[in-house]
């Protein structure tokens, strides 16, 4: 047994990597800039235009890139064509890597591709330098316009005419020649890259190795250490936020999980041992019926009908989980706590109660249909001794196995009911962190909950030896 | 009734003993025909409810707008100049049919906007018009979003299990197939697949990545033709390290013979992919998705549950495995596809219905509740779980409540239903 759960728990360290790549390879994949987001997407003065400002936002946005760890490697390895230098993750904003990633793509010289990005930076920079007055002002917003499009534009076509207009505008003004020789650079050597294109190159795969100092890695161990970062949205640290939000999760799916045991049970059992009487198909057709009832719905129900006075029918408070004073005494906190709770609980409980009784009743009617329990009678057991000690304690092994699969299903079904009923609880948090794109919030719930699940997973399995003295891991 | 006696009743066949079987659960036969039902719905919502007419004389021209819109839709027809753009109801008709219910789901009846009851007055000009279940907060008829919402669901059941469906058997039957012993290669094979997987991965996804995430921006299916072609190149490029190390084994070289333990590594798959949330994982992709799609909401689904699937095909194969027919079939020498594909994969087929009608109503069920959530569907896309959400926050608007929610429960009952009817019937204890 002992060595079971050993290499049970060494399953868990694979089990966990390839999670955590899978989860680490999402976060890199989602839209927009995370050095932005967790600037909280403030303009960097942009308009003004002043040389300074710009270098101060420039300089805010590395500090926090490199607080972020984004200005290492992604990976220890990187799949990617001959062309792409490996030095590329060194462009640190996500938007203009992206682009010029596809400008290799396309063209597959990065030498020249270089030159023309450091040219676009190169008129930004001239520009910068040149005093706005009433005639530079109108030309100069239409240079800068450009030169940022140019950043996140691959399209021939268009990349073409931002630079011809850039051209255009810096033409024929004198405070502008500066800036207009610059131009003149840009459109060479974006020409130059495809004068000496070279896309074969393209389709030469090359493998490159970043070594240990890579994002990931950076990740994963402070993950380890429980180091979850910080959320993008109020910069709490993702621990204390879950830490707050994880007690009514549990709270909640705990009762839920125990309540849907302590019914589901004894009903299961009384159903099989009177099966074919009327209680048991009226038990049978109800039961089936909440299994099939979605939760949103009933929630959304409760809602509409009992927390309001539109019908008559206002019972319960319709959201949160109740203000709590403290100058309150223990009773009036749970009275207050319970009565929040009552719609909740409900709403998560019949599901699983409903599935359980099934289970129950099947596991129930198999036994009860083994020799043993035939021989039982036959000697003169009394039924009632024969159903709760001889079949009883076999038919639950089932219900124990079912238990690992509950926990996975409780926590994506809490996520919903939070959702309608508002409970600041794990659901809600990734919720409202998925929807302002709070991303290190999402992605770590996502990975508490696979080790939950995973820890689900082990404790049924050590369950399921326990109630079965005939199931050994050992061989 | 009338199938009943095309079947002999000493047919022993096992299709005609699952059916007889399953014909005796009245519940799951009913479940049946309402599913065909809501199939019919669903294929002819444009039919039930549209705006447009199903014929009108116009002009002293006649037209078939309903028909022609099924044509534009599907790209092979084009609307005349004089009706392209128009509002349907305002154009003067001299003879026209209107279909059933004349509103389309995402059409505003500005005149019964902010949740009209079915049973309040609607500013409506003939009994025809009226919005039998209300109308949403944009005046959007709630019997015609059921309508097309019926559709959506159906496409959800069949897109997300045929995914599901070909992932998880093409797992299952190989872990079970092959087991840890019977898939047997030389180093050598070993080294070369390995190598060439990486140039199969490189050219088939890394290279075409932009092809790809371009296809998808415009279109799911022409999304999935560019994904189907990098497939191609996938086994295209895959079957050089079989044909050589096959070359290199007829020669006796690359090393000592080493069985793959196929089974293991694919249960191990199964079991990480299982240990993710599902509901959580698919949030995070759909979001990610930077132009939201029903279609591409599907897949995911589909992506997330083919273990299920595929774990059953396993089971079942590996106890038909060691069965006598199989052996036989071995015996004759025939090919190891060929015993998977035409002999042993049919017989577990059966079982993997059971999977399958359970996996849609789950299916079902997760569209609706992201939908619900607002998340992985486009605002104006109108939906079951889309409508159900509306009525959050508006509580006397019951109809909005109560109607979308209903239907997204007859249909995960159906299903439900229909999975528990093929568990009976195909248990061996309840055979006679």
């Amino acid at each position: 047994m002992f060595v079971y759960i050993l290499k049970r728990i060494l399953f868990f360290i694979p089990t966990i990597l390839i999670i955590s790549v899978l989860t680490f390879a999402l976060s890199k994949m989602t839209p927009g800039d995370p050095v932005r987001l967790a600037l909280g997407n403030q303009d960097q003065g942009e308009g003004s235009g002043g040389a300074s400002d710009k270098l101060a936002g420039e300089k805010a946005y590395l500090s926090m890139a490199e607080d972020l760890g984004l200005n290492l490697p992604a990976f220890y390895v990187q799949i990617s064509n001959a062309a792409t230098p490996d030095t590329l993750y060194k462009y640190i904003k996500k938007p203009e890597r992206d682009n010029l990633e596809r400008l290799i793509s396309m063209y597959g010289n990065w030498p020249q591709i270089e030159q023309y990005y450091s040219s676009i930076k190169n008129v930004e920079y001239a520009m910068l330098d040149v005093k706005q007055d009433s005639t530079t002002f109108e030309k100069g917003r239409k240079i800068k316009e450009n030169c940022a499009k140019l950043y996140q534009e691959y399209k021939d076509r268009n990349v073409t005419g931002y630079i011809d207009q850039i051209v255009a505008s810096s033409d024929s003004l004198t405070p502008l020649a500066n800036v207009h020789a610059q131009a003149t650079l840009l459109q060479n050597s974006y020409l130059g890259i495809k004068a000496s294109a070279t896309p074969a190159k393209t389709y030469i795969p090359s493998l490159k190795w970043y070594g240990f100092n890579n994002q990931y890695h950076r990740w994963l161990s402070n993950f380890l250490k429980l180091d979850f970062g910080f959320s993008y949205a109020d910069k709490r640290p993702v621990w204390s936020k879950m830490k707050d939000a994880l007690p009514w999760t549990l709270l909640l799916n705990l009762i839920a999980i125990i309540i849907s045991y302590i019914i589901a049970i004894p009903l299961g059992v009384t159903s099989a041992t009177r099966k074919n009487s009327i209680g048991d198909r009226v038990s049978t057709v109800s039961l089936f019926v909440l299994y099939s009832l979605p939760s949103f719905w009933i929630g959304t129900m409760f809602i509409i009908f009992f927390t309001t006075p539109e019908y008559g029918m206002n019972f319960f408070p319709n959201f949160g989980v109740g203000d709590v004073t403290s100058d309150m005494g223990w009773w009036d906190i749970f009275t207050e706590r319970a009565y929040h709770m009552i719609l909740p609980v409900i709403c998560l409980t019949y599901g699983s109660w409903a599935f359980l009784s099934r289970m129950m009743r099947g596991g129930m009617l198999s036994v009860l249909r083994q020799d043993y329990i035939r021989t039982a009678r036959a000697k003169g057991v009394p039924d009632r001794k024969v159903v709760w000690k001889h079949a009883f304690r076999n038919s639950l092994i089932p219900m124990i196995t079912i238990f690992s699969g509950l926990f996975p299903a409780a926590i994506s079904g809490s996520f919903i009911i939070e959702n309608i009923y508002s409970i600041p609880g794990m659901g809600q948090l990734a919720f409202t962190a998925l929807m302002g794109r709070d991303y290190p919030i999402v992605f770590t719930v996502m990975m508490f909950s696979a080790f939950l699940t995973l820890v689900g997973t082990l404790i049924s399995d050590i369950l399921y030896a326990v109630a079965d003295p005939r199931i050994s891991f050992d061989k | 009734m009338t199938k009943a006696t095309n079947i002999a009743p000493d047919d022993q066949s096992y299709w005609a003993i699952v059916r007889r079987q399953f014909r005796k659960n009245r519940s799951a036969v009913w479940s049946l025909r309402l599913l065909a039902l809501l199939f019919l719905i669903g294929m002819s919502a444009d039919f039930i409810a549209n705006e447009k007419p199903y014929y009108c004389v116009i002009n002293g021209k006649s037209y078939f707008p309903v028909l022609k819109g099924a044509g534009v839709d599907l790209g092979i027809a084009r609307w005349p100049t004089e009706l392209s753009n128009v509002t349907w109801r305002e154009l003067k008709y001299e003879k026209v049919i209107w279909a059933p219910i004349p509103y389309y789901p995402t059409n505003l009846d500005k005149k019964n906007t902010d949740f009209v009851s079915p049973m309040a007055h609607q500013d409506v000009p003939s009994a025809h018009w009226k919005h039998y279940l209300g109308t949403d907060n944009l005046g959007r008829d709630v019997l015609s979003g059921m309508i097309h919402g019926t559709r959506i669901a159906m496409l959800v059941g069949v897109i997300s299990m045929s995914v599901a469906l070909i992932i998880g058997l093409f797992f299952g039957s190989l872990a079970g197939y092959f087991g840890d012993t019977k898939l047997k290669t030389t180093w050598a094979g070993i080294i070369l697949n390995l190598f060439f997987l990486f140039f199969a991965f490189y050219y088939a996804f890394a290279a075409r990545s932009y092809t790809l995430s371009d296809a998808i921006a415009v279109s799911f299916f022409g999304f999935l033709m560019q994904f189907f072609i990098s497939l191609i190149i996938f086994i295209l490029v895959m079957t050089i390290p079989y044909f050589i190390s096959g070359f290199l084994r007829t020669r006796s070289y690359g090393g000592a013979e080493v069985e793959v333990p196929v089974d293991i590594l694919i249960s191990r798959m199964i079991e990480i992919i299982e240990s993710v949330p599902s509901f959580l994982l698919i949030l995070s992709i759909v979001a990610i998705v930077e132009k939201p799609s029903i279609y591409i909401v599907m897949v995911i689904i589909g992506l997330t549950r083919w273990t299920g699937i595929a774990r059953y095909v396993r089971g079942e194969l590996l106890k038909v495995r060691s069965l006598e027919y199989v052996e036989a079939a071995q015996a004759l020498g025939f090919p190891e596809r060929r015993i998977i594909l035409r002999h042993t994969l049919p017989n577990s087929l059966t079982s993997v219905l059971i999977s399958v009608s359970f996996g849609v109503a789950s299916a079902i069920l997760t569209e609706s509740g992201l939908s619900f959530l607002g998340i992985g569907v486009p605002p104006e896309q109108v939906t079951w779980g889309s409508m159900l959400s509306l009525a959050r926050g508006v509580p006397q608007a019951w109809w909005v409540a109560i109607f979308p929610g209903f239907a997204i429960f007859i249909t995960v009952t159906i299903f439900n239903l229909i999975g528990d009817g093929l568990t009976d019937a195909l248990d061996p204890r309840l055979k006679q």
